[in-house]
């Protein structure tokens, strides 16, 4: 027999009774939803730009540009120097990467990103900064509202980033820059 | 897996405990994982139900786990994931090196992953010429350090930084008696930026594989696993049985509870759901039994697979926290590992290295009941005749005279007769480990029965 059938007839005779499936009823909190969010995205380090976020985005890849900072940009209107590759590691000197998110969740700051948002699966993790755009209409109040709308057909990866890469491993004390991104900045539209 | 080691859980916590400063520090590091927990928790005016939640949906897929499963592999298939199934750890290792061989691969990145410690993969892979750099980095910290980890979440909660510092000057060139977290961390991402770059092949571990979607989602604060399973074109993921979940709904409410127990934060930093090869490389699922469905055939034991490996019960847990994760004699520690692992402990006392306070229960996000199957673990060492040294010899004595009310109060009056007018040098020696480090109690006149009566009963 191969081991997935022994694994089956293995659990064929389990001890628990059946359980029925739940679901949730839980009354998502909506009141001030971009404060939420704003509150949210601050505890995670991040930052949150709400004020003219458009403008101010493309002013601000404009400067990095001249700059000399490599910066890829996924993002229409949003003019950086970087062509999208086809090998990731040719991204290894990313400066800035400018990605469309897809959702943003108020509860934990998290924003939604797919392959198909970030041009390359790599591209939100090897840039030193990220910066993430999101429309203010695409803000649900918690996951279980937030997995409603997430549609995983046609993606093949997808991935919610909720600030810059942490880490607390050495005595408990938090770095903000581990293996992803230094900071993130989210852009409000 | 036990370890070769004999040494029992009260010999090891011994060891640990003779830096009385070190066992401070050690207690008030997860203590304060705890406190920024029930922060988070008590945020959430939902937080029980979400409990609640977690434990029938885990319950559910358990009561249902074939079903889940082969629903899972099909829609894997279909979205062009391979899928391979393990009985045990040996079959688990030959499948990944069967991978890793077929692609040429000679250096692996690997993010956490309890399941690949339980297989014991590292060093099945390092001899069969594969060079495995673990990248969480409290799990390169002790990897370089050549230990396993101490915790599931913070695997070197052990380690004080200036130890981190002086291994980090000697493995990757850090300044000589530097030891601030962020300066080694900058070194460690430096470190680890190469491995990424240069690795044929990546794995990881598995929070939650979705059985409707044929997806799995993956957790981390570091970006560790991404990083990874980003770069090369061929990436492995292994999991358990037990990570199943039905639906994207039943994921939603372990994504708000996981990070929360573990370490306070609202979520991860990255949550990351795989569906698929990237263009032109493979993605491998390795699913698990690994013992698994033995434990489901334990009406209780069954129970212990709700977990979702958040950490939060060892932080709580006052046995751990001044014991430290090296003395279980299994590689998971805490409530947790005494609830997986007490049978495979050869010394027969990890599941004694418990006061069954309850603490770890009560914080657990899917109510893996731990204080009771901790006390069933104590019963099925008993029914097999496999007490601690000393408990073999009184416990059965120890029954008998609580069962019997005259023997009992005959003896209570004995015990209270002899601490009033004994010596206690005479005593000390009956009292055992308990009064190591304790005084003996005084004794009332009376027993409460008969201060009961006299009292209360009229
Ligand atoms: S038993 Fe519960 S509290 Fe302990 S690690 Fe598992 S899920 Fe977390």
């Amino acid at each position: 027999m191969s081991s997935k059938s022994d694994i089956l007839a293995a659990l064929g005779s389990g001890a628990l009774k059946p359980h029925p499936l739940p679901q949730v009823e839980i009354a998502p909190r909506l009141d001030d939803l971009v404060g939420q969010f704003e509150a949210s995205v601050k505890a995670v380090g991040g930052t949150l730009i709400r004020d003219n976020a458009l403008a101010a985005l493309q002013q601000q890849v404009a400067s990095l540009v001249a700059d000399g900072q490599q910066v890829i940009s996924q993002v229409a209107d949003v003019r950086g120097n970087r062509a999208t590759p086809e090998d990731p590691h040719a991204l290894r000197d990313i400066n800035y990467a400018v990605i469309q998110g897809e959702l943003a969740v108020a509860e934990n700051g998290a924003v939604w990103v797919t392959e198909q948002g970030a041009g390359i699966r790599i591209a939100p993790f090897i840039c030193e900064n990220l910066l993430l755009v999101v429309r203010a209409e695409q803000l649900v109040a918690n996951m279980h509202e937030a997995l409603k709308r997430v549609n995983l057909e046609n993606v093949g990866y997808g991935t919610f980033i909720s600030g810059p890469s942490k880490t607390a491993d050495i005595e408990q004390a938090l770095v903000i820059g581990a293996h992803g991104a230094c900071t993130l900045t989210v852009y409000l539209l | 897996m036990a370890t070769t080691t004999t040494a029992n859980h009260a010999e090891k916590a011994e060891i640990f405990c003779r830096d009385e400063s070190r066992v401070d520090w050690h207690s008030k590091a997860l203590w304060l994982l705890r406190q920024k927990r029930d922060r988070a928790a008590s945020s959430l005016p939902e937080w029980e139900q979400l409990r609640e939640l977690g434990s029938q949906y885990k319950l559910h897929t358990l009561s249902h786990l074939g079903q889940y499963l082969e629903q899972f592999e099909a829609n894997c298939l279909k979205q062009g994931i391979q899928v391979h199934w393990a009985k045990d750890g040996a079959e688990h290792n030959r499948i990944v090196h069967e991978i890793l061989a077929k692609h040429q691969v000679k250096k692996l990145v690997k993010s956490k992953s309890m399941l690949t410690e339980e297989c014991h993969l590292n060093p099945y892979l390092e001899q069969h010429g594969i060079e495995v750099i673990d990248t969480d980095l409290g799990e390169r910290i002790i990897q370089l350090n050549k230990q396993p980890p101490s915790h599931i979440v913070v695997p070197a909660i052990h380690l004080k930084k200036e130890e981190v510092g002086e291994l980090f000057h000697e493995k990757i060139g850090t300044e000589k008696g530097a030891s601030d977290p962020t300066y080694l961390t900058r070194a460690a991402r430096q470190h680890l930026r190469e491995q990424f770059l240069s690795a044929d092949a990546a794995m990881t571990g598995v929070n939650m594989a979705i059985a409707d979607q044929g997806a799995i989602v993956v957790c981390t604060n570091e970006g560790n696993a991404d990083m990874g399973g980003n770069l090369p074109g061929l990436t492995l993921h292994s999991m358990g049985i037990d990570k199943m979940v039905p639906n994207m709904e039943a994921a939603s409410v372990l994504l708000r509870t996981l990070a929360r127990n573990a370490i306070g934060q609202p979520i991860t930093t990255y949550s990351s759901f795989y569906h698929g090869p990237k263009p032109g490389g493979e993605m491998h699922i390795i699913i698990v039994d690994n013992g698994r469905t033995k434990a489901l055939q334990d009406e209780l034991l069954a129970e212990s697979l709700k977990c979702i490996r958040c950490g939060g019960c060892i932080n709580t847990c006052p046995v751990y926290r001044r014991s430290g994760g090296y003395s279980y004699n299994y590689f998971i520690p805490g409530p947790i590992g005494i609830a997986v692992g007490a049978q495979q402990d050869d010394t027969n006392t990890t599941a004694w290295a418990c006061t069954l306070c309850g603490s770890c229960t009560y914080v657990c996000p899917t109510k893996v009941p731990l204080d009771k199957i901790i006390a069933y673990q104590r019963r099925l060492k008993a029914e097999q005749g496999k007490l601690p040294y000393g408990k073999e010899r009184y416990m059965p004595i120890v029954g008998k005279v609580m069962g019997s009310a005259t023997v009992f109060n005959c003896a209570m009056s004995v015990a209270r007769f002899s601490l009033r007018h004994l010596p206690h040098a005479m005593l000390k020696p009956f009292s055992g480990a308990w009064g190591k480090y304790r005084e003996l109690p005084k004794a009332p006149k009376t027993s409460f029965d008969t201060w009961y009566k006299q009292n209360r009963s009229k």
